[in-house]
């Protein structure tokens, strides 16, 4: 501490304002921290230094605050939650760098189109369905040694490989207008097969987000990969496809990696209003 | 054929390349991942991934010589024959990654563009962009979300391994895991199981490694019996950027573009950087090594880092090990052009330009080489035979172990850009091993007796009961236990390791082992629990930190990662030509001595009773390439060369009329 | 509109969404958008004259009976059917520019907000001159409150009178914001139609169609707002010295048969005059009339 004092201005301690909920369908509550002022800190030290602390800003035992976190480089993709306001990685985001919009205190949020599982953990299993309805993958014959794929031009690769960073966060479809909280609860007697499938019917019929748009386009775009531009298009087309899209452009605007995902949702565009003429009248 | 099952531990390169390639074999999977699968570690990987490819076979490479440098590159630690199959597979491997879509980089007339990485000659790395484990991951991701949909695999995420099912005969059955959100207990019965859940790294507090790279799954199966291979390899990446949470990647090139690297001459100088006038700098890698300066290889700029901190207290920080890597005498259009990437990402996670304040920088351990033992069979020809059931099975029947978390190709010390590969591939070689071993066996998943899950799933949730019951009589905490875990190892067990340091070390490591058995948690609910989750694997990382310790401590030898400066051999002395070929040759018999005794894996067992590992020790197969040393910045290394050259040839000659006698 | 649908109409709505969906859009082009333009240039052409207007307003009344076949099929109902449809959508989505501040998301919430304020002023508007239906029993009942104002042959005299029924202040509010309103929606609309049919793709080409589409916004806002001069800077006085010139067209122009004749269309200004206007009327054709195609 004593090697950063030329930035005296930094407090002693910082506050915290926790948003925390014990589990599904319980009442979220506040709870506020405080934990000594280090520099070079982020959110997930943030976090780190509360569970070790073990207690609130008014010296009250408290639980360490749940959440999610993998590889604090921003690759993963785990750690997301709404920081400030804002949806971000919390990884990357820098307390030196949040003070200066707030000084007095830090405020996390869990993510809000998915539903909590506890505290600032939610589950996002409706990203991943997303992935499945486009059939975000390569439909290769077998895993077999058959030679190398085709010539791949590096204009291809160079519109590829940014769409191919997408890690699943979540912050696109967070600040997304257009995509809504859906969170259901298993019925009495429910089985999980049948909870799951309810909700795969649900998600399914919900706006798809931009990430998995993004990943379809990606997909039409390779040239293996293009076998299945029909089926994603379909799939585009459907109910929760591209229409829903509003154009807010947030998802462009939030996305930690930068990705062009209004331009794959122009493309969309374009490939689902051709398809849908074509299909008019050749079918 | 119809309902076999085999559970896959771990969703990383490794365990999506096996599930993906046992449903396609017909076998249904079911995948547990303590993370979803597409948030593994491997999508940390930067760099790329090895195979001998078209442009390098012109140029002289092949197959052996990739296997050549692996084995150099590990001081002849690494079993042969394993690598040698993997040699021989990598450009197969590439070939379909590119088929799966892997964006590589691509050459202006479309080829995948290769560069040259540490460790050889020849452009053997296919790489895309600075994400190659991620955009490898995210293909075999996407190959697995295809078999899910069509109803062969079975992904449980967030879930985490807690032990095996294993019958009266000791033959692994099956698994048992925690829903990490519901906290349910439950048994995944399984004709045999996979484990490929990578390294250890947060042994060490902090790492390059993911938060849950914690190594508890693998020491969970080394508590129950499967043995445990040369752990005191530990990998140590000389620049990381040391942050309070993790430590993450500094790419070497910093320094390859003219990085300097020095620390204040004054201990924990308050001065900022820039006013810290030449004279007052030291640059310790161009005072110590004049003619490498800041490029020495690795591993020396490695110790040297950490010699200045550890034992010259020339830290820049009070607080936080580091020293400076600077850059900011080199003019910042250069720098964006050649340096841009990897500038961004230390502004992003520090806060700081390093274009006008130098980066602060440590080492940080980065993969471990060592860990579950594993059979392999081999062929005549020196590879390893496709299909047989004892590939990657470890001496518990029915468990393999595949991936980081295996031990046969990396050594002593990984290659960079191998790692990605020696995933892939055992994923899928191991497929038809594992597919045949199945069908060899009389009894099957679905014939395991109600009574071996339960006690299997009861001892499980014993465990669990009583962490949340905790200790009335104790107050430890399970994060300040990790804290202070992190750092003995930190100290004892990374770089430069000494027999008192680690001794000490293990009496420390045994102490905060009983205390971590005796936690007491903030948290006793039954829902999403983490506090209970991280205090199991914390008591499950001390056996092996254990092995680390313990191994270390017993290999008086300086081996790849693995360096002791007391049993360093020594340069010659004489300037005398006949007497420094005498010294040459005692250097070389030492050399051979000492290969008799400690070219050898290192193999652990734990005894659960006395909480300690035990090791013994196992001839490493070197029948391919011979044993050679490794005499970089050795004085007298040409005439030890030749000397080694010569008594080879010698050795060649004298086996050969034996042969045909 | 969208809570309660029944099952078998969700289900329809649901398959064919995305064909619905890209009606919508290409209706708040043609003809909604079109038609806007089209109006907007017709009545700001009162700042040139009465005479260009009236003359406008003939030629658009000039199909006679079939104008509100015309009026529903090519406006009303595409309006009816982007404005319900548009209520929908606005309801699927939560707006959130207050929490991220960007241009874009600015941009969406004022495209919903617009609609909505549109809705209301086109509702109004519609009711305020031109009454909805042209049965003569309907606008006359209308007019007591204000409403059913306009007189295609005394055009700009009837609705300088109708923008100063009330204070004078009232009705120019209103059509100020609701004109401005729908610029906006339409101007936007034009871009954000762009990219759902995959006109401008990349970063940069959307930026074009943004200076594209502002310099559309900025002619039509003055377009609209000469016609929203031209209806209320002038007062009573100017509005006697234009039904003069507008009576004197009608004759002349139904003397020349150019104009087809209607004393309906024709402004009437006290009661006594509406009632012998209605006297003029045989009871039969009045019937015939409100039958077939009202008021033409």
């Amino acid at each position: 501490m004593i090697a950063f004092d030329q930035h005296a201005k930094r407090p002693e301690f910082i506050n915290v304002r926790v948003k925390r909920q014990d589990g599904p369908g319980k009442e979220p509550y506040w709870q506020l921290f405080k934990i000594p002022y280090e520099p070079e800190l982020n959110v997930i030290t943030v976090l780190q230094r509360i569970a070790a602390l073990g207690k609130d800003a008014d010296g009250n035992k408290s639980f360490p605050v749940c959440w999610d976190c993998g590889c604090l480089e921003e690759v993963c993709g785990a750690c997301t939650m709404v920081i400030n306001g804002r949806v971000r990685q919390s990884c990357s985001a820098l307390v030196d760098r949040l003070m200066e919009d707030n000084p007095d205190e830090l405020v996390l949020e869990p993510m809000s189109k998915f539903p909590v599982i506890r505290d600032l953990m939610v589950d996002r299993s409706r990203l991943f369905r997303g992935l499945k309805r486009v059939k975000a993958w390569v439909p290769v014959d077998s895993y077999y040694d058959m030679g190398r794929g085709e010539r791949q031009l590096r204009e291809m690769q160079e519109r590829n490989y940014p769409l191919s960073q997408c890690m699943s966060c979540g912050c696109c479809v967070e600040a997304c207008p257009q995509y809504t909280k859906i969170e259901l609860e298993q019925k009495p007697g429910e089985s999980d097969e049948a909870f799951d499938a309810r909700k795969n019917d649900a998600f399914d019929k919900a706006f798809v987000g931009p990430h998995a748009i993004s990943q379809a386009m990606l997909f039409n775009n390779h040239p293996t990969g293009k076998a299945l531009e029909g089926e994603r298009l379909d799939a585009l087309t459907a109910p929760g496809g591209i229409q829903a899209c509003g154009n807010a452009q947030n998802c462009v605007a939030v996305c930690p990696k930068e990705i062009p995902l209004t331009t794959s949702i122009a493309r969309a565009g374009r490939a689902t209003t051709l398809h849908t003429i074509r299909k008019w009248f050749e079918k | 054929m119809a309902n076999q099952r085999v559970v896959v531990v771990g969703g990383g390169l490794a365990g999506l390349a096996s599930t993906m390639k046992l449903a396609e074999l017909g076998i249904n999977v079911d995948l547990i991942s303590l993370t979803p699968v597409k948030r593994s570690h491997s999508v940390c990987a930067q760099g790329g991934i090895n195979s001998c490819n078209d442009q390098t076979r012109q140029l002289g490479d092949n197959e052996f010589k990739h296997f050549d440098d692996t084995v150099y590159g590990g001081d002849f630690l690494n079993h042969q024959p394993p690598v040698k199959e993997m040699a021989d597979w990598a450009p197969k491997v590439i070939d379909l990654m590119d088929r799966l879509g892997v964006p590589f980089n691509r050459t202006g007339e479309g080829f995948i563009d290769r560069r040259r990485f540490g460790g050889t000659l020849y452009k053997r790395t296919a790489f895309a962009g600075a994400t190659t484990g991620q955009q490898l991951l995210y293909a075999l991701d996407e190959q697995v979300r295809r078999r899910e949909s069509e109803g062969k695999v079975r992904k449980f995420e967030f879930w985490d391994f807690q032990g095996l099912i294993q019958d009266s005969t000791g033959r692994c059955r099956g698994v048992v895991a925690q829903d990490m959100v519901s906290m349910e207990m439950r048994s995944f019965p399984a004709d045999a199981v996979v484990v490929a859940t990578g390294g250890c790294g947060l042994v060490y507090g902090r790492s390059t490694m993911s938060v849950f790279c914690t190594g508890s799954a693998a020491s969970r199966c080394f508590q129950a019996g499967a043995k445990y291979a040369n752990g005191e390899f530990i990998q140590v990446h000389p620049t990381a950027i040391p942050g309070s949470d993790k430590l993450r990647l500094m790419s070497e090139s910093a320094r390859g573009e003219g990085g300097r690297v020095w620390v204040p001459r004054k201990p924990h100088d308050s001065r900022s950087p820039r006013d810290i006038p030449a004279a007052d700098r030291y640059y310790f890698l161009e005072e110590r090594y004049p003619e490498y300066g800041n490029l020495v290889p690795r591993d020396i700029a490695t110790r040297e880092i950490f010699d200045i901190c550890v034992n010259e207290g020339l830290s820049v920080d009070d607080e936080r090990m580091c020293v400076y890597l600077d850059l900011t005498h080199i003019s910042k259009s250069e720098l964006d052009r050649k340096l841009g990437g990897i500038l961004e990402i230390y502004e992003k996670f520090q806060g700081v330009d390093p274009r006008i304040e130098p980066m602060r920088i440590f080492p940080a351990v980065h993969y471990s080489m060592g860990g579950l033992w594993a059979d392999y069979v081999r062929t005549a020809a020196g590879g390893l035979e496709p299909g047989a059931p004892k590939n990657h099975m470890t001496n518990i029947e029915g468990l393999y172990a595949i991936g980081e978390c295996d031990y046969h190709y990396h050594g002593a010390n990984r290659l960079g850009a191998n790692s990605l590969l020696s995933c892939i591939f055992t994923g899928l070689f191991t497929g038809p091993s594992i597919v045949n071993y199945i069908e060899n066996q009389s009894e099957g998943h679905a014939d395991l007796a109600s009574s071996e899950i339960d006690s299997a799933v009861k001892k499980q949730q014993d465990r669990h009961d009583s962490l949340l019951k905790g200790d009335s009589s104790s107050d430890e905490n399970p994060y300040l236990i990790h804290q202070e875990l992190g750092d003995v190892m930190t100290r004892a067990a990374t770089v430069v390791r000494r027999n008192d340091q680690l001794k000490d070390a293990i009496e420390t490591v045994n102490e905060l082992h009983e205390r971590a058995m005796k936690v007491s948690l903030s948290d006793t609910g039954g829902w999403s629990n983490q506090n209970v989750l991280f205090s199991k694997s914390l008591q499950d990382m001390f056996p092996i930190a254990k092995c680390i310790l313990q191994g270390a401590l017993q290999r008086d030898e300086c081996r790849g990662a693995h360096y002791k400066p007391e049993f360093q051999r020594p340069s010659l002395t004489a300037e005398d030509p006949a007497e420094r070929r005498k010294q040459a040759e005692e250097w070389l018999d030492e050399f051979d001595k000492n290969n008799e005794k400690f070219l050898k894996s290192t193999i652990a067992e734990y005894d659960n009773a006395s909480m300690k590992p035990k090791l013994s020790y196992e001839a490493v197969d070197t029948s391919l390439i011979q044993p050679r040393p490794r005499l970089y910045g050795l004085v007298g290394a040409d005439i030890i060369e030749q000397v080694f050259k010569e008594r080879a040839e010698a050795k060649k000659a004298g086996a050969a009329p034996a042969a045909s006698a | 509109m969208s809570d309660s649908p029944s099952e078998t109409k969700v289900s329809f709505f649901e398959k064919h969404e995305f064909a619905i969906r890209r009606i919508h859009s290409l209706l708040g082009i043609v003809p909604l958008g079109l038609y806007m333009v089209v109006h907007l240039t017709t009545n700001a052409s009162l700042l040139n004259g009465v005479e260009t207007f009236q003359r406008a307003v003939f030629m658009i009344h000039s199909p006679g009976k079939l104008l509100p076949l015309i009026e529903w099929a090519f406006i009303f109902a595409p309006l009816l059917f982007h404005a319900i449809l548009g209520v929908w959508i606005a309801k699927t989505g939560r707006t959130n520019s207050g929490q991220y501040r960007f241009a874009s998301n600015k941009r969406y919430s004022w495209q919903r907000w617009t609609g909505m304020i549109g809705l209301v002023y086109l509702f109004l508007h519609i009711m305020h001159l031109h009454g909805g239906f042209h049965a003569q029993w309907w606008i006359n009942s209308i007019n007591g409150i204000g409403f059913g104002m306009f007189s295609p042959y005394n055009a700009g005299s009837s609705l300088v009178r109708a923008m100063d029924w009330g204070w004078g202040v009232v009705w120019p509010t209103i059509y100020l914001v609701g004109m401005l309103s729908l610029v906006y929606h339409l101007a936007n609309g034009l871009w954000t139609a762009g990219i759902t049919w995959g006109l401008w793709i990349s970063p940069a080409a959307q930026a074009r169609a943004t200076k594209v589409c502002v310099a559309f916004g900025i002619v039509l806002t003055v377009i609209s707002l000469s016609a929203w001069a031209g209806a209320v800077i002038p007062g009573e006085e100017d509005a006697q010295a234009m039904e003069a010139i507008e009576n004197r067209m009608y004759e002349a122009g139904v003397e020349a048969g150019m104009v087809p004749e209607n004393e309906e269309k024709r402004a009437h200004h006290s009661a006594t005059d509406v009632e012998a206007g209605e006297e003029a009327v045989s009871d039969t054709e009045a019937t015939a009339m409100t039958e077939f195609v009202p008021a033409s």
